[in-house]
């Protein structure tokens, strides 16, 4: 039933402007794959190019095997929702569903049966013959999923489909699209430039920045092991800080300063010599605030209590600056001002080169250590 | 994405594009060679021109046009400014229905406000009587320069105040309460604030009036007695040189066009220049007056209302009263008038009135249509310069239109001189503007996510004009059709050179029945334009729940 896609080295340039340069993806049969990045990067291009709305200027991309570059749009049978959900207003909600079916010919019955199976779907059935005018941000939305997968379409293809909604309607919406997409079973390319609505929905998510594909995996990967600084910066809150790395008798070890440095286990050892600078990526929560003397010594420069935890920003002697979260209920609240110590989680921690910005862990690095 | 050289729009850009070449670019050509080449000898000549600037006959027609637009758009303002205020400002018993009746002054062609004032304020007008009797005086009737001024001024301010009511509608409050805390005075706010944040407005509305005004043909010719104005020097030289050289009439119809095109150009740069675009979070709130005041403001509101629509009410009331031979009242009221019209003669003027607006009509939605989707979403080489002439009507004068079709159409290979397609042609050329802007308005407003999703649905992109486009558009497109429609109803000055016995319309038929003193006919074929044009007006408001035209 459903298809993979296959996108090979393909090419979009706007004028000189090469937006997108020889990307390349595989998407699997079933699967609610996630274009992530941030705005301007592409990935609306992408899309369009997949439905046909922008031409290939080079490579492939192909549907289960079969190459779709010069297939037009109302033949590549992909069903879109949009941003703005595009619905017909002059339309009540069964014509807005209908309409697909009426322009490729379905009978009568079917189309009605149809209608009536997609419309309890999306849970919109007592709304079927009002005018969508009358109708909410998230009901619009859900007749525009509707009317996209009635035709039955290979591939459903949705560009920031929450974008327009409040904040607890998009919590609602992701939710409802996730369940709607596995009951269907149909192959999804979803495109957003929010990480968390990525990572809570997809099956796998590409990142991408300025039309090149950063990291490919599933949300977990890519928010543990991020494979360069940018995706660590842009998935959640990580603090950057400089490190070096010295080879020892016992395995290499990461050093924060003079004082402190924590032994890693899960580095690709061979890229990596002694000495070799590095960057060293820690997200607020894998600080700890110690009394021991060794560590990373800073301030507090403010503090910010947000119930379940609390947010410190810390200036370190370095320089630097980091922010550290603590969970309220076990520690307690420390002054602004307060001289401080950190230490490291480093199981948790990802290390990149100072140069290059590539990680230095080793490919599925977090099961390495004992 | 679709590469096929063949395809509904290409096809439609080139039809549109011929057919304004042929129509509206040949003619004109036609006029500017026949202004600057010799009939008879072929040669580069500049004589037509020196001849015109030679005689003070001639050219005191610029300088009489330019004094009676430049008074009656400065007249027209100061109306219409003020009025749009209160009516804003104030709340006015009524306003609503002030508002409709100001839109009916509004549609009714010039002409019939020439006419109703004579009938009023002329040689042996109502009014010039009473004065003359009372007071003992010889008051000759207001005609030439006052009286053009008077109609076209009434005619005029109801456009500024359309648009001024619609710019205070979008001018937010909350600015002129911020005014108001930092202590600036009532008037004040209105110099610092109100009036510079609409001035845009008042400068692009006093501009159309000014192009509607210097190309009135109607007005002077009627009121204005020996105070010639250029569309009537056209319209006459033209008359006397049927059959004779037409070079005079054609050089004289472009230095009209040079001067409208710069007006026009003028009009463009400065409202490029002063746009920026308002959306009011807290619209102004009219507010109860009391006392004197209060009483005061509502007698200038309904004072000018009445003064505006008097005209109309004139040529209804005089269609009812009878009349000896047509020309001197009795004093009774009798139906006789339209017993005259409708019985006595044949229906020609009112049948092709109808008729001949109604095919352009339909001619107009449709190209109307065409022209603003391809300019709008489909933008290349050869739908922008459609985009520029479709600019052209507002700028060629509806004599000059006449005249170029006459030259271009009287003979072999189209001659259709004084057929119905000929008028058809003018009407559509001239109205189509009103729709195109609204149809352009209302296309712009439609995301294109709509059309991409009923292709990825499957549907042909002619389908989707078709199915998703059309419908959507329909409701704005006939918001502008409805102005043509009305507008189309009372042409007069491209109309009165190209009909024939056969195609003679109810504008025409007014003033040759103005011309031959027949007041009583004039009246009753005035009073049926008039209810006419309301009627469509009403039910065009009634059909689609708007309140407003677009103009
Ligand atoms: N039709 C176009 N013509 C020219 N440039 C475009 C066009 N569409 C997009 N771009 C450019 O391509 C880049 C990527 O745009 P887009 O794919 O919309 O990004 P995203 O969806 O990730 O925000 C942007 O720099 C944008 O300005
Ligand atoms: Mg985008």
């Amino acid at each position: 039933m459903s298809v993979s896609v296959n996108i090979d080295k393909v090419v979009k340039k706007f004028g000189e402007d090469k937006v997108i340069d020889k990307l390349s993806l595989d998407i699997q049969k079933g699967e609610l794959f996630t274009l992530l990045g941030p705005s301007g990067c592409g990935k609306t291009t992408l899309l369009r190019m997949i439905i046909g709305f922008h031409s290939i200027d080079d490579g492939q991309i192909k549907i289960d095997d079969k190459v779709i570059n010069h297939i037009p749009v109302n033949k590549r049978k992909m069903g879109m929702v949009f941003q703005n959900y595009a619905i017909f207003p002059h339309m009540t909600v069964e014509e807005n569903i209908a309409f697909g079916l009426k322009v490729n010919k379905i009978g009568k019955e079917e189309m009605t049966e149809r209608i009536d199976n997609i419309l309890k779907t999306v849970r919109i059935e007592e709304h079927k013959t009002k005018k969508p005018e009358n109708l909410s941000g998230g009901q619009q939305q859900r007749i525009a999923l509707a009317r996209a997968l009635v035709i039955h379409p290979k591939v459903l293809l949705m560009d920031e489909p929450l974008s327009n909604l409040d904040a607890k309607l998009r919590i609602e919406m992701r939710n409802a699209i996730k369940n709607i997409q596995q009951e269907v079973g149909i192959t999804t390319v979803y495109v957003t430039h929010d990480q968390e609505e990525a990572l809570a929905i997809s099956d796998r998510i590409a990142v991408m920045n300025k039309g090149i594909i950063q990291q490919i995996g599933k949300p977990e990967e890519i928010y543990s092991r991020p494979a360069n600084v940018f995706v660590s910066q842009f998935i959640g809150t990580s603090n950057i800080i400089k490190g070096i790395i010295k080879k020892k008798e016992d395995g290499l070890y990461v050093h924060l300063n003079d004082m402190y440095a924590v032994k890693m286990n899960n580095l690709k050892q061979d890229e990596i010599v002694d000495k070799q600078e590095v960057l060293v990526s820690v997200r607020p929560q894998e600080f700890i605030i110690t009394n021991e003397e060794s560590g990373i010594k800073g301030k507090i420069d403010s503090t910010m209590f947000l119930g379940l935890n609390t947010h410190y920003f810390v200036n370190l002697d370095s320089g630097e600056r980091v922010e550290v979260i603590q969970d309220s209920e076990e520690e307690e609240i420390l002054p602004e001002g307060k001289d401080i110590n950190l230490n490291i989680k480093s199981k948790k921690i990802n290390i990149y080169h100072a140069d290059t910005k590539e990680t230095l862990i080793k490919a599925g690095g977090h099961d390495e250590q004992k | 994405m679709n590469k096929n050289k063949f395809n509904l729009w290409n096809i439609s850009s080139v039809i549109i594009l011929l057919l304004m070449l042929i129509f509206i670019i040949y003619p004109l050509f036609l006029i500017l060679g026949k202004g600057i080449f010799n009939s008879e000898t072929g040669a580069f000549t500049f004589s037509h021109f020196i001849h015109f600037f030679e005689r003070k006959f001639y050219y005191i027609t610029i300088l009489n046009s330019f004094k009676v637009t430049i008074v009656s758009t400065i007249l027209a303002v100061i109306i219409g400014l003020p009025l749009a205020y209160m009516l804003r400002k104030i709340k006015i018993f009524g306003s609503r229905f002030i508002q409709i009746i100001v839109i009916v002054s509004y549609i009714s062609p010039p002409f019939i406000g020439a006419y109703a004032w004579i009938q009023l304020l002329g040689r042996s007008g109502v009014i010039t009587k009473f004065i003359n009797d009372t007071f003992q005086l010889n008051f000759d009737g207001i005609y030439g320069f006052a009286g053009i001024v008077l109609v076209l001024t009434l005619q005029s301010f109801p456009l500024v105040f359309i648009y001024i009511m619609g710019a205070l509608k979008n001018l937010d409050n909350s600015l002129v309460e911020a005014a108001e805390s930092l202590g600036y005075s009532n008037f004040q706010r209105m110099t610092k604030i109100i009036i510079p944040l609409i001035m845009p407005t008042i400068l692009a509305s006093s501009l159309l009036v000014f192009m509607r005004v210097i190309a009135d043909f109607g007005t002077p010719m009627l009121i204005g007695e020996g105070y010639r104005t250029m569309p009537v020097l056209i319209y006459q030289q033209f008359l006397s040189e049927v059959g004779g050289d037409a070079g005079f009439a054609a050089a004289i119809a472009t230095i009209f066009v040079i001067i409208t095109v710069t007006l026009f150009l003028l009009q463009r740069i400065l409202s490029r220049q002063y746009s920026y675009s308002m959306s009011a979070l807290k619209p102004m709130q009219a507010e109860t007056l009391s006392g004197t005041k209060n009483i005061l403001s509502h007698i200038a509101v309904y004072f000018i209302t009445f003064i505006g629509i008097l005209p109309q009410l004139v040529v209804i009331f005089t269609s009812f009263l009878e009349t000896s031979g047509g020309q001197v009242y009795t004093g009774r009221f009798s139906l006789e008038n339209y017993k005259n019209i409708l019985f006595d003669r044949d229906l020609n003027a009112i049948i092709n009135t109808y008729k001949m607006g109604f095919y352009a009509i339909i001619i107009i939605i449709i190209i109307g249509i065409f022209i603003s989707y391809l300019t709008v979403r489909k933008r290349n080489l050869m739908n922008s310069v459609i985009d520029t002439l479709s600019m052209f009507p507002f700028v060629i004068p509806g004599s000059v239109l006449g005249i170029a079709l006459v030259f271009a159409f009287s003979d072999e290979p189209i001659f259709i001189t004084g057929t119905v397609l000929i008028m058809v042609i003018a009407f559509v050329i001239r109205r189509m503007p009103y729709t195109i802007r609204s149809s352009t308005a209302i296309i712009s407003q439609i995301s294109p996510s709509i059309e991409e999703a009923a292709i990825s649905l499957g549907a042909s992109e002619t389908k989707t004009f078709y199915r998703i486009i059309v419908p959507m558009m329909l409701p704005g497109v006939l918001a502008g059709a409805i102005m043509s429609w009305v507008t189309i109803l009372g042409e007069l000055s491209a109309s009165i050179i190209l009909y024939s016995t056969e195609t003679q319309t109810l504008a025409v038929s007014i003033y040759t029945e103005v011309i031959r003193g027949n007041f009583g006919n004039a009246s009753a074929y005035s009073a049926v334009l008039t209810v006419t044009s309301i009627l469509s007006l009403l039910i065009f408001f009634k059909l689609t729940g708007k309140k407003e035209v677009d103009l």
